[in-house]
Protein backbone atom coordinates (compact mmCIF):
# COMPACT_ATOMS: atom_id res chain seq x y z
CA UNK A 1 0.00 0.00 0.00
CA UNK A 2 1.65 3.16 -1.18
CA UNK A 3 0.84 6.85 -1.57
CA UNK A 4 2.98 9.01 -3.85
CA UNK A 5 3.07 12.83 -4.06
CA UNK A 6 -0.31 13.28 -2.44
CA UNK A 7 -1.78 16.77 -2.24
CA UNK A 8 -5.00 17.79 -0.62
CA UNK A 9 -6.51 21.17 0.16
CA UNK A 10 -9.69 22.21 1.91
CA UNK A 11 -10.15 25.68 0.43
CA UNK A 12 -6.92 27.59 1.08
CA UNK A 13 -5.88 25.06 3.68
CA UNK A 14 -3.16 22.94 2.07
CA UNK A 15 -3.67 19.94 4.34
CA UNK A 16 -1.39 17.38 2.68
CA UNK A 17 1.70 18.78 1.03
CA UNK A 18 3.13 16.41 -1.53
CA UNK A 19 3.50 13.49 0.84
CA UNK A 20 4.71 10.01 -0.11
CA UNK A 21 4.32 7.04 2.20
CA UNK A 22 4.24 3.31 2.08
CA UNK A 23 2.46 0.98 4.45
CA UNK A 24 4.14 -2.43 4.57
CA UNK A 25 2.03 -5.56 4.48
CA UNK A 26 1.64 -7.70 7.61
CA UNK A 27 3.01 -4.85 9.67
CA UNK A 28 1.54 -2.23 11.94
CA UNK A 29 2.19 1.32 10.83
CA UNK A 30 1.44 3.92 13.46
CA UNK A 31 0.75 7.54 12.54
CA UNK A 32 1.21 10.20 15.17
CA UNK A 33 1.26 13.96 15.14
CA UNK A 34 -0.44 17.00 16.61
CA UNK A 35 -4.13 17.67 16.17
CA UNK A 36 -5.02 18.98 12.74
CA UNK A 37 -1.77 17.78 11.18
CA UNK A 38 -3.52 15.67 8.53
CA UNK A 39 -3.45 12.12 9.96
CA UNK A 40 -7.14 11.43 9.41
CA UNK A 41 -6.94 12.92 5.95
CA UNK A 42 -4.15 10.49 5.05
CA UNK A 43 -6.03 7.55 6.51
CA UNK A 44 -9.21 8.47 4.68
CA UNK A 45 -7.29 8.65 1.42
CA UNK A 46 -6.37 5.00 1.87
CA UNK A 47 -9.99 3.82 1.67
CA UNK A 48 -11.10 6.69 -0.58
CA UNK A 49 -13.51 8.12 1.98
CA UNK A 50 -11.64 11.33 1.25
CA UNK A 51 -10.20 12.07 -2.18
CA UNK A 52 -6.83 13.80 -2.51
CA UNK A 53 -6.53 16.40 -5.25
CA UNK A 54 -3.49 14.82 -6.85
CA UNK A 55 -1.00 12.03 -6.43
CA UNK A 56 -0.92 8.29 -6.96
CA UNK A 57 -2.14 5.38 -4.90
CA UNK A 58 -0.93 1.85 -5.45
CA UNK A 59 -2.61 -0.90 -3.54
CA UNK A 60 -2.67 -4.48 -4.71
CA UNK A 61 -3.79 -4.39 -8.32
CA UNK A 62 -5.10 -0.85 -8.05
CA UNK A 63 -3.08 1.97 -9.51
CA UNK A 64 -5.06 5.12 -8.99
CA UNK A 65 -4.21 8.58 -10.18
CA UNK A 66 -6.08 11.10 -8.03
CA UNK A 67 -5.91 13.77 -10.70
CA UNK A 68 -8.22 11.58 -12.80
CA UNK A 69 -11.76 10.71 -11.82
CA UNK A 70 -11.92 7.65 -9.58
CA UNK A 71 -14.83 5.47 -10.66
CA UNK A 72 -17.41 4.16 -8.23
CA UNK A 73 -16.30 0.64 -9.04
CA UNK A 74 -12.73 1.43 -8.02
CA UNK A 75 -13.92 3.05 -4.81
CA UNK A 76 -16.01 0.04 -3.85
CA UNK A 77 -13.20 -2.38 -4.67
CA UNK A 78 -10.66 -0.47 -2.57
CA UNK A 79 -13.11 -0.17 0.32
CA UNK A 80 -13.81 -3.90 0.23
CA UNK A 81 -10.10 -4.57 0.67
CA UNK A 82 -9.71 -2.15 3.58
CA UNK A 83 -11.50 -2.09 6.90
CA UNK A 84 -11.99 1.12 8.84
CA UNK A 85 -12.44 1.64 12.55
CA UNK A 86 -13.61 5.08 13.60
CA UNK A 87 -13.00 7.03 16.77
CA UNK A 88 -16.70 7.02 17.66
CA UNK A 89 -17.38 3.42 16.50
CA UNK A 90 -20.23 4.29 14.10
CA UNK A 91 -21.99 1.00 14.72
CA UNK A 92 -25.38 0.66 13.04
CA UNK A 93 -27.80 1.35 15.93
CA UNK A 94 -30.69 -0.46 14.23
CA UNK A 95 -28.80 -3.75 14.05
CA UNK A 96 -27.72 -6.09 16.82
CA UNK A 97 -24.06 -6.75 17.50
CA UNK A 98 -24.26 -9.83 15.29
CA UNK A 99 -26.21 -7.87 12.66
CA UNK A 100 -23.47 -5.25 12.57
CA UNK A 101 -20.77 -7.84 11.99
CA UNK A 102 -22.59 -9.81 9.28
CA UNK A 103 -23.90 -6.76 7.41
CA UNK A 104 -20.84 -6.43 5.16
CA UNK A 105 -20.33 -10.15 4.50
CA UNK A 106 -23.99 -10.77 3.63
CA UNK A 107 -24.79 -7.53 1.78
CA UNK A 108 -21.48 -6.73 0.14
CA UNK A 109 -19.70 -10.07 -0.21
CA UNK A 110 -23.02 -11.92 -0.66
CA UNK A 111 -21.93 -14.68 1.68
CA UNK A 112 -24.60 -17.13 2.80
CA UNK A 113 -26.05 -16.01 6.13
CA UNK A 114 -25.03 -19.13 8.05
CA UNK A 115 -21.43 -18.79 6.93
CA UNK A 116 -21.40 -15.09 7.82
CA UNK A 117 -22.87 -15.84 11.24
CA UNK A 118 -20.30 -18.54 11.94
CA UNK A 119 -17.44 -16.20 11.03
CA UNK A 120 -19.01 -13.38 13.03
CA UNK A 121 -19.28 -15.56 16.13
CA UNK A 122 -15.61 -16.50 15.84
CA UNK A 123 -14.66 -12.86 15.49
CA UNK A 124 -16.81 -11.78 18.44
CA UNK A 125 -15.16 -14.49 20.46
CA UNK A 126 -11.79 -13.18 19.37
CA UNK A 127 -12.56 -9.64 20.56
CA UNK A 128 -13.92 -11.03 23.82
CA UNK A 129 -17.61 -10.47 23.15
CA UNK A 130 -19.07 -13.95 22.93
CA UNK A 131 -22.61 -13.84 24.25
CA UNK A 132 -23.23 -10.27 23.15
CA UNK A 133 -24.62 -11.23 19.72
CA UNK A 134 -28.15 -10.09 20.50
CA UNK A 135 -27.26 -6.84 22.22
CA UNK A 136 -27.88 -3.55 20.53
CA UNK A 137 -25.04 -1.02 20.22
CA UNK A 138 -26.49 1.35 22.83
CA UNK A 139 -26.39 -1.45 25.36
CA UNK A 140 -22.61 -1.63 25.08
CA UNK A 141 -19.84 0.26 26.82
CA UNK A 142 -17.52 2.27 24.57
CA UNK A 143 -14.84 -0.39 24.79
CA UNK A 144 -17.28 -3.11 23.81
CA UNK A 145 -18.69 -1.03 20.97
CA UNK A 146 -15.23 -0.40 19.59
CA UNK A 147 -14.41 -4.11 19.73
CA UNK A 148 -17.61 -4.83 17.78
CA UNK A 149 -16.45 -2.23 15.25
CA UNK A 150 -13.14 -4.07 14.96
CA UNK A 151 -14.96 -7.37 14.45
CA UNK A 152 -17.16 -5.71 11.82
CA UNK A 153 -14.05 -4.54 9.96
CA UNK A 154 -12.35 -7.96 10.25
CA UNK A 155 -15.45 -9.75 8.95
CA UNK A 156 -14.73 -8.39 5.48
CA UNK A 157 -11.28 -10.06 5.57
CA UNK A 158 -9.68 -6.82 4.46
CA UNK A 159 -6.04 -6.69 3.42
CA UNK A 160 -5.53 -3.67 5.65
CA UNK A 161 -7.33 -2.34 8.67
CA UNK A 162 -7.30 1.42 9.15
CA UNK A 163 -7.93 2.72 12.65
CA UNK A 164 -8.45 6.41 13.36
CA UNK A 165 -7.84 7.09 17.04
CA UNK A 166 -9.75 3.97 18.01
CA UNK A 167 -9.41 4.60 21.74
CA UNK A 168 -9.60 8.38 22.00
CA UNK A 169 -13.23 8.30 23.09
CA UNK A 170 -12.57 5.72 25.82
CA UNK A 171 -11.76 5.80 29.51
CA UNK A 172 -8.35 4.34 30.34
CA UNK A 173 -9.68 0.95 31.58
CA UNK A 174 -11.86 0.54 28.51
CA UNK A 175 -8.98 1.65 26.33
CA UNK A 176 -6.91 -1.27 27.53
CA UNK A 177 -9.42 -3.90 26.40
CA UNK A 178 -9.38 -2.44 22.89
CA UNK A 179 -5.60 -2.11 22.80
CA UNK A 180 -5.25 -5.77 23.83
CA UNK A 181 -7.28 -6.78 20.78
CA UNK A 182 -5.12 -4.62 18.53
CA UNK A 183 -1.91 -6.06 19.97
CA UNK A 184 -3.28 -9.52 19.28
CA UNK A 185 -4.04 -8.57 15.67
CA UNK A 186 -0.55 -7.13 15.27
CA UNK A 187 0.83 -10.36 16.64
CA UNK A 188 -1.13 -12.26 13.98
CA UNK A 189 0.48 -10.10 11.30
CA UNK A 190 -2.71 -8.35 10.31
CA UNK A 191 -1.71 -5.35 8.16
CA UNK A 192 -2.77 -2.22 10.04
CA UNK A 193 -2.48 1.52 9.92
CA UNK A 194 -3.26 3.10 13.28
CA UNK A 195 -3.57 6.75 14.19
CA UNK A 196 -3.15 7.16 17.93
CA UNK A 197 -2.23 9.65 20.61
CA UNK A 198 -1.20 6.86 22.99
CA UNK A 199 2.59 6.83 22.83
CA UNK A 200 2.99 3.79 25.06
CA UNK A 201 0.75 1.77 22.78
CA UNK A 202 2.46 3.22 19.69
CA UNK A 203 5.85 2.17 20.98
CA UNK A 204 4.60 -1.30 21.77
CA UNK A 205 2.75 -2.07 18.58
CA UNK A 206 4.50 -0.13 15.83
CA UNK A 207 6.69 -1.77 13.21
CA UNK A 208 6.92 1.59 11.56
CA UNK A 209 6.23 5.12 12.74
CA UNK A 210 5.08 8.11 10.74
CA UNK A 211 5.11 11.55 12.29
CA UNK A 212 2.92 14.09 10.56
CA UNK A 213 2.95 17.81 11.15
CA UNK A 214 1.33 20.59 9.09
CA UNK A 215 0.60 18.12 6.32
CA UNK A 216 4.20 17.04 5.98
CA UNK A 217 5.99 13.88 6.98
CA UNK A 218 8.66 14.73 9.53
CA UNK A 219 9.57 11.14 10.33
CA UNK A 220 8.98 7.87 8.55
CA UNK A 221 10.78 4.79 9.78
CA UNK A 222 12.01 2.76 12.69
CA UNK A 223 10.06 3.18 15.97
CA UNK A 224 13.15 2.53 18.13
CA UNK A 225 14.97 5.52 16.76
CA UNK A 226 11.80 7.58 16.89
CA UNK A 227 11.18 6.98 20.57
CA UNK A 228 14.85 7.10 21.52
CA UNK A 229 15.76 9.93 23.89
CA UNK A 230 18.63 10.62 21.48
CA UNK A 231 16.32 11.34 18.58
CA UNK A 232 18.13 14.23 16.90
CA UNK A 233 14.85 15.93 16.00
CA UNK A 234 13.99 18.17 18.90
CA UNK A 235 10.43 18.77 17.68
CA UNK A 236 9.76 15.03 17.84
CA UNK A 237 11.32 14.67 21.28
CA UNK A 238 9.11 17.49 22.55
CA UNK A 239 6.02 15.99 20.94
CA UNK A 240 6.64 12.58 22.52
CA UNK A 241 7.28 14.16 25.89
CA UNK A 242 4.09 16.20 25.77
CA UNK A 243 1.99 13.24 24.63
CA UNK A 244 3.46 10.95 27.27
CA UNK A 245 2.67 13.53 29.93
CA UNK A 246 -0.93 13.56 28.71
CA UNK A 247 -1.16 9.79 28.98
CA UNK A 248 0.04 9.69 32.57
CA UNK B 1 -82.06 15.65 20.96
CA UNK B 2 -80.79 12.17 21.71
CA UNK B 3 -83.12 10.93 19.04
CA UNK B 4 -81.33 13.08 16.46
CA UNK B 5 -77.92 12.03 17.73
CA UNK B 6 -78.84 8.36 17.60
CA UNK B 7 -80.17 8.71 14.07
CA UNK B 8 -77.29 10.69 12.63
CA UNK B 9 -74.36 8.81 14.18
CA UNK B 10 -74.71 5.79 11.87
CA UNK B 11 -74.93 8.08 8.83
CA UNK B 12 -71.85 10.02 9.89
CA UNK B 13 -69.84 6.93 10.74
CA UNK B 14 -70.78 5.29 7.49
CA UNK B 15 -69.57 8.38 5.59
CA UNK B 16 -66.43 8.28 7.71
CA UNK B 17 -65.62 4.68 6.92
CA UNK B 18 -66.67 4.95 3.31
CA UNK B 19 -64.95 8.21 2.38
CA UNK B 20 -63.04 10.01 5.12
CA UNK B 21 -60.83 7.08 6.17
CA UNK B 22 -60.18 5.64 2.68
CA UNK B 23 -59.42 9.14 1.40
CA UNK B 24 -56.91 9.66 4.18
CA UNK B 25 -55.28 6.23 4.01
CA UNK B 26 -54.96 5.98 0.23
CA UNK B 27 -53.72 9.57 -0.12
CA UNK B 28 -51.23 9.10 2.67
CA UNK B 29 -49.85 5.89 1.15
CA UNK B 30 -49.43 7.47 -2.28
CA UNK B 31 -48.11 10.65 -0.66
CA UNK B 32 -45.44 8.70 1.23
CA UNK B 33 -44.19 7.06 -1.93
CA UNK B 34 -44.08 10.45 -3.68
CA UNK B 35 -42.34 11.93 -0.65
CA UNK B 36 -39.68 9.24 -0.52
CA UNK B 37 -38.96 9.54 -4.23
CA UNK B 38 -38.86 13.34 -3.99
CA UNK B 39 -36.60 13.32 -0.96
CA UNK B 40 -34.18 10.83 -2.53
CA UNK B 41 -34.13 12.81 -5.77
CA UNK B 42 -33.33 16.01 -3.94
CA UNK B 43 -30.59 14.38 -1.87
CA UNK B 44 -29.03 12.62 -4.84
CA UNK B 45 -25.57 13.71 -5.90
CA UNK B 46 -26.10 12.76 -9.53
CA UNK B 47 -25.72 15.52 -12.09
CA UNK B 48 -26.57 15.95 -15.76
CA UNK B 49 -30.17 15.26 -16.77
CA UNK B 50 -30.86 14.49 -13.13
CA UNK B 51 -30.60 18.19 -12.33
CA UNK B 52 -33.74 18.80 -14.37
CA UNK B 53 -35.60 16.17 -12.37
CA UNK B 54 -34.34 17.80 -9.17
CA UNK B 55 -35.63 21.18 -10.33
CA UNK B 56 -39.03 19.67 -11.14
CA UNK B 57 -39.24 18.06 -7.72
CA UNK B 58 -38.23 21.27 -6.01
CA UNK B 59 -40.92 23.14 -7.95
CA UNK B 60 -43.55 20.56 -7.02
CA UNK B 61 -42.73 20.73 -3.32
CA UNK B 62 -42.68 24.51 -3.39
CA UNK B 63 -45.99 24.70 -5.29
CA UNK B 64 -47.95 22.45 -2.96
CA UNK B 65 -46.51 23.89 0.21
CA UNK B 66 -47.09 27.49 -0.74
CA UNK B 67 -50.74 27.30 -1.81
CA UNK B 68 -53.85 26.45 0.26
CA UNK B 69 -55.10 22.90 0.09
CA UNK B 70 -58.64 24.09 -0.56
CA UNK B 71 -57.48 26.07 -3.58
CA UNK B 72 -55.59 23.01 -4.84
CA UNK B 73 -58.76 20.93 -4.56
CA UNK B 74 -60.72 23.54 -6.50
CA UNK B 75 -58.13 23.73 -9.26
CA UNK B 76 -58.01 19.96 -9.72
CA UNK B 77 -61.75 19.35 -9.55
CA UNK B 78 -63.38 22.54 -10.89
CA UNK B 79 -60.46 23.99 -12.83
CA UNK B 80 -58.93 21.14 -14.80
CA UNK B 81 -62.10 20.42 -16.83
CA UNK B 82 -61.36 23.76 -18.51
CA UNK B 83 -57.82 22.72 -19.42
CA UNK B 84 -58.67 22.15 -23.06
CA UNK B 85 -55.95 21.57 -25.58
CA UNK B 86 -56.99 21.19 -29.21
CA UNK B 87 -56.33 17.69 -30.50
CA UNK B 88 -54.99 16.33 -27.22
CA UNK B 89 -57.52 17.32 -24.56
CA UNK B 90 -60.67 18.52 -26.34
CA UNK B 91 -62.85 18.04 -23.24
CA UNK B 92 -60.47 19.12 -20.52
CA UNK B 93 -59.49 16.91 -17.59
CA UNK B 94 -62.59 15.64 -15.86
CA UNK B 95 -62.59 13.20 -13.00
CA UNK B 96 -64.69 11.69 -10.30
CA UNK B 97 -64.64 13.84 -7.15
CA UNK B 98 -63.11 11.00 -5.15
CA UNK B 99 -60.29 10.66 -7.69
CA UNK B 100 -59.71 14.41 -7.63
CA UNK B 101 -59.59 14.22 -3.83
CA UNK B 102 -57.08 11.38 -3.83
CA UNK B 103 -54.84 13.13 -6.36
CA UNK B 104 -54.84 16.45 -4.53
CA UNK B 105 -54.41 15.03 -1.03
CA UNK B 106 -51.65 12.70 -2.24
CA UNK B 107 -49.71 15.47 -3.94
CA UNK B 108 -50.17 17.76 -0.95
CA UNK B 109 -49.12 15.14 1.59
CA UNK B 110 -46.21 14.13 -0.65
CA UNK B 111 -44.87 17.68 -0.73
CA UNK B 112 -44.95 18.10 3.05
CA UNK B 113 -43.72 14.60 3.84
CA UNK B 114 -40.84 14.92 1.40
CA UNK B 115 -39.49 17.76 3.51
CA UNK B 116 -39.93 15.65 6.65
CA UNK B 117 -38.13 12.69 5.10
CA UNK B 118 -35.39 14.87 3.69
CA UNK B 119 -34.77 16.42 7.10
CA UNK B 120 -34.82 12.98 8.76
CA UNK B 121 -32.28 11.61 6.32
CA UNK B 122 -30.06 14.63 6.94
CA UNK B 123 -30.40 14.02 10.68
CA UNK B 124 -28.73 10.60 10.42
CA UNK B 125 -25.11 11.18 11.50
CA UNK B 126 -22.60 11.37 8.66
CA UNK B 127 -20.61 8.65 10.46
CA UNK B 128 -23.34 6.18 9.46
CA UNK B 129 -22.79 6.94 5.77
CA UNK B 130 -19.06 6.56 6.27
CA UNK B 131 -19.31 3.32 8.21
CA UNK B 132 -21.49 1.84 5.45
CA UNK B 133 -19.14 3.06 2.73
CA UNK B 134 -16.18 1.71 4.65
CA UNK B 135 -17.54 -1.83 4.47
CA UNK B 136 -17.98 -1.41 0.74
CA UNK B 137 -21.71 -0.79 0.51
CA UNK B 138 -22.99 0.98 -2.58
CA UNK B 139 -24.88 4.22 -2.15
CA UNK B 140 -28.17 2.44 -2.74
CA UNK B 141 -27.37 -0.28 -0.18
CA UNK B 142 -26.32 2.40 2.29
CA UNK B 143 -29.59 4.25 1.84
CA UNK B 144 -31.80 1.16 2.09
CA UNK B 145 -30.00 -0.78 4.78
CA UNK B 146 -28.52 1.91 6.98
CA UNK B 147 -29.91 5.39 6.42
CA UNK B 148 -33.63 4.93 5.74
CA UNK B 149 -34.29 2.64 8.73
CA UNK B 150 -32.76 5.27 10.99
CA UNK B 151 -34.41 8.16 9.17
CA UNK B 152 -37.77 6.39 9.46
CA UNK B 153 -37.54 6.40 13.24
CA UNK B 154 -36.76 10.09 13.21
CA UNK B 155 -39.56 10.78 10.73
CA UNK B 156 -42.21 8.73 12.50
CA UNK B 157 -43.57 11.40 14.89
CA UNK B 158 -43.79 14.20 12.28
CA UNK B 159 -45.23 11.80 9.69
CA UNK B 160 -47.86 10.64 12.16
CA UNK B 161 -48.77 14.24 12.75
CA UNK B 162 -49.11 14.75 9.00
CA UNK B 163 -51.44 11.78 8.82
CA UNK B 164 -53.59 13.11 11.64
CA UNK B 165 -53.77 16.49 9.92
CA UNK B 166 -54.72 14.75 6.70
CA UNK B 167 -57.64 12.97 8.36
CA UNK B 168 -58.98 16.34 9.48
CA UNK B 169 -58.20 18.02 6.15
CA UNK B 170 -60.32 15.50 4.28
CA UNK B 171 -63.27 17.58 5.55
CA UNK B 172 -62.27 20.05 2.82
CA UNK B 173 -63.34 17.40 0.33
CA UNK B 174 -66.92 18.37 1.20
CA UNK B 175 -66.38 21.36 -1.04
CA UNK B 176 -65.80 19.17 -4.09
CA UNK B 177 -69.02 17.17 -3.51
CA UNK B 178 -67.45 14.12 -1.88
CA UNK B 179 -69.95 12.61 0.57
CA UNK B 180 -67.47 12.41 3.43
CA UNK B 181 -68.41 12.97 7.08
CA UNK B 182 -68.45 16.74 7.14
CA UNK B 183 -70.53 16.94 3.97
CA UNK B 184 -73.02 14.48 5.45
CA UNK B 185 -73.20 16.48 8.68
CA UNK B 186 -73.96 19.61 6.66
CA UNK B 187 -76.75 17.84 4.82
CA UNK B 188 -78.31 16.53 8.02
CA UNK B 189 -78.05 19.96 9.63
CA UNK B 190 -79.80 21.47 6.64
CA UNK B 191 -82.70 19.09 7.21
CA UNK B 192 -83.09 19.19 10.98
CA UNK B 193 -81.96 22.79 11.62
CA UNK B 194 -79.56 21.66 14.35
CA UNK B 195 -76.23 23.00 13.09
CA UNK B 196 -74.65 23.33 16.52
CA UNK B 197 -75.52 19.79 17.43
CA UNK B 198 -74.55 18.28 14.08
CA UNK B 199 -71.20 20.06 13.74
CA UNK B 200 -70.34 19.31 17.35
CA UNK B 201 -71.19 15.70 16.76
CA UNK B 202 -69.00 15.44 13.68
CA UNK B 203 -66.22 17.21 15.59
CA UNK B 204 -66.43 14.55 18.29
CA UNK B 205 -66.16 11.81 15.68
CA UNK B 206 -63.08 13.46 14.11
CA UNK B 207 -61.57 13.75 17.58
CA UNK B 208 -62.30 10.08 18.17
CA UNK B 209 -60.61 9.04 14.91
CA UNK B 210 -57.54 11.19 15.50
CA UNK B 211 -57.24 10.07 19.13
CA UNK B 212 -57.13 6.46 18.01
CA UNK B 213 -54.40 7.46 15.55
CA UNK B 214 -52.43 9.27 18.25
CA UNK B 215 -52.60 6.16 20.34
CA UNK B 216 -51.37 4.04 17.42
CA UNK B 217 -48.59 6.56 16.85
CA UNK B 218 -47.40 6.15 20.41
CA UNK B 219 -47.47 2.40 20.04
CA UNK B 220 -45.57 2.48 16.72
CA UNK B 221 -42.91 4.78 18.10
CA UNK B 222 -42.45 2.49 21.04
CA UNK B 223 -42.28 -0.56 18.79
CA UNK B 224 -39.74 0.87 16.35
CA UNK B 225 -37.56 2.41 19.00
CA UNK B 226 -37.40 -0.49 21.39
CA UNK B 227 -33.90 -1.51 20.37
CA UNK B 228 -32.61 2.03 20.23
CA UNK B 229 -34.10 2.86 23.61
CA UNK B 230 -33.34 -0.53 25.13
CA UNK B 231 -32.14 -0.24 28.69
CA UNK B 232 -28.45 -0.33 29.23
CA UNK B 233 -27.62 -3.70 30.69
CA UNK B 234 -24.01 -3.18 31.53
CA UNK B 235 -21.59 -0.44 32.36
N1 LIG C 1 -14.03 18.13 5.74
C1 LIG C 1 -13.15 19.10 6.00
N2 LIG C 1 -13.38 20.36 5.58
C2 LIG C 1 -12.51 21.35 5.82
N3 LIG C 1 -11.35 21.19 6.46
C3 LIG C 1 -11.05 19.96 6.90
C4 LIG C 1 -11.93 18.85 6.69
N4 LIG C 1 -11.37 17.75 7.23
C5 LIG C 1 -10.21 18.16 7.75
N5 LIG C 1 -10.00 19.47 7.56
C6 LIG C 1 -8.81 20.24 7.95
O1 LIG C 1 -7.70 19.52 7.53
C7 LIG C 1 -6.65 19.58 8.48
C8 LIG C 1 -6.22 18.18 8.83
O2 LIG C 1 -7.29 17.52 9.45
P1 LIG C 1 -7.18 16.01 9.95
O3 LIG C 1 -8.52 15.65 10.42
O4 LIG C 1 -6.57 15.19 8.89
O5 LIG C 1 -6.18 16.17 11.15
P2 LIG C 1 -5.76 15.06 12.23
O6 LIG C 1 -4.28 14.99 12.17
O7 LIG C 1 -6.52 13.83 12.01
O8 LIG C 1 -6.19 15.77 13.57
P3 LIG C 1 -6.82 15.12 14.91
O9 LIG C 1 -5.68 14.57 15.69
O10 LIG C 1 -7.43 16.30 15.60
O11 LIG C 1 -7.80 14.10 14.50
C9 LIG C 1 -7.21 20.36 9.66
O12 LIG C 1 -6.72 21.69 9.55
C10 LIG C 1 -8.69 20.33 9.45
O13 LIG C 1 -9.27 21.50 9.95
MG1 LIG D 1 -8.06 12.85 13.07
Amino acid sequence: MKLTNINKSFGDNHVLQDISLDFPEHKTTVMVGPSGSGKSTILRSLNLLGMPDSGHYDFDDFHLDFSQKITNKQKLAVRRSTGMVFQDYNLFPNHTVLGNVIEGPTQVLKQPREQAIATAKDLLNKVGLSGYEKHYPNQLSGGQAQRVAIARALAMHPKYILLDEPTSALDPELEQEVLRVLLQLAHEKQSMVVVTHNMIFAQRVANKIIFVEHGQILYDGDPKEFFSPDNPNERIRKFIASMTMKNL
Amino acid sequence: MWEIVRESIPQLLSAGFKYTIPLAIISFAIGLVLALLSALTRLSQKSGAFLILKAIVRFYVWLFRSTPLLVQLFIVFFGLPYLKIKGILPHGVRMHPFTAGIITFSLNTGAYASETIRASISAVPVGQWEAASAIGMTRLQTIWRVILPQAFRIALPPLSNSFISLVKDTSLAASITIMEMFEVSQQIAAENYQPLLMYSLVAVIYALFTSVLSYLQGWLEHYFNHEVNAKKVNS
